[in-house]
């Protein structure tokens, strides 16, 4: 692998993670912030709305798992690597 | 007189009633277990299935990549449900432990021969299936 290609594939590597780390975690961070508001409002409905929270949460961090395995990829099994 | 009304007041409020917010607590902890579980049901569900369509069409080791990697993601969503379980109680914020999961998952395929990335990666993902279908499924 040339310099050029490690280069553009590390700085690529930590674009992947950095933005797309940025809207999951405004997303977890509000959705977080909700679901204890309303456990602290209304606690009998708690487990209704941890099992919520927990299928949003799952769904939320899949985006950034999306990225951190474009990361990974591009750093430890580069496809553009001759 | 005072200690009287003190005493009704104790023995009728729900809040101030220890042992019905102790059930009732237990109720709330069941339910959210009986989801998690609900979850890994059909997970395990997908996997066997998707396990037994691999290891057909494409291989063993396809096959064995699809498990290791469904295995890495039920890991995965129990780690995020134990933070969830915890968050308002003994933390205030949801760990990141669980994103060192798919890290792991693939370095160790991107090492190891035995192992492909991409069945790898989408036994990982096998459990957003069943989170689908739970969702859908919730009244």
């Amino acid at each position: 692998m040339d310099s050029i290609t490690t280069a553009a594939s590390v700085v690529a590597a930590g674009l992947a993670v950095g933005l797309g780390a940025i809207g999951p975690g405004i997303g977890q961070g509000s959705a977080a912030q909700g679901a204890v508001e309303g456990i602290a409002r209304q606690p009998e409905a708690e487990g209704k709305i941890r099992g919520t929270l927990l299928l949003s949460f799952a769904f939320m961090e899949s985006l950034t798992i999306y990225g951190l395995v474009v990361a990974l990829v591009l750093l430890f099994a580069n496809p553009f690597a001759g | 007189m005072a200690s009287e009304t003190v005493g009704n007041c104790s023995s009728h409020d729900p809040l101030l009633d220890i042992d019905s917010s102790d059930s009732s607590s237990v109720i709330k902890s069941d339910e959210y277990l009986e989801l998690q579980f609900r979850v890994f049901r059909l997970t395990f569900l997908l996997t066997f299935f998707s396990v037994g369509i691999a290891g057909f069409f494409w291989g063993i080791q396809a096959s064995a990549s699809l498990l290791v990697g469904a295995l890495s993601g039920i890991f995965y969503f129990r780690l995020l449900a134990r933070g969830v379980g915890k968050l308002g109680t003994s933390s205030k914020i949801v760990g990141k432990v669980q994103l060192l999961v798919p890290v792991i998952l693939v370095l160790v395929s991107s090492r190891f021969p035995q192992l492909d990335l991409i069945p790898a990666l989408l036994g990982f993902l096998l459990y957003k299936p069943a989170l689908i279908i739970q969702f859908l499924s919730m009244p």
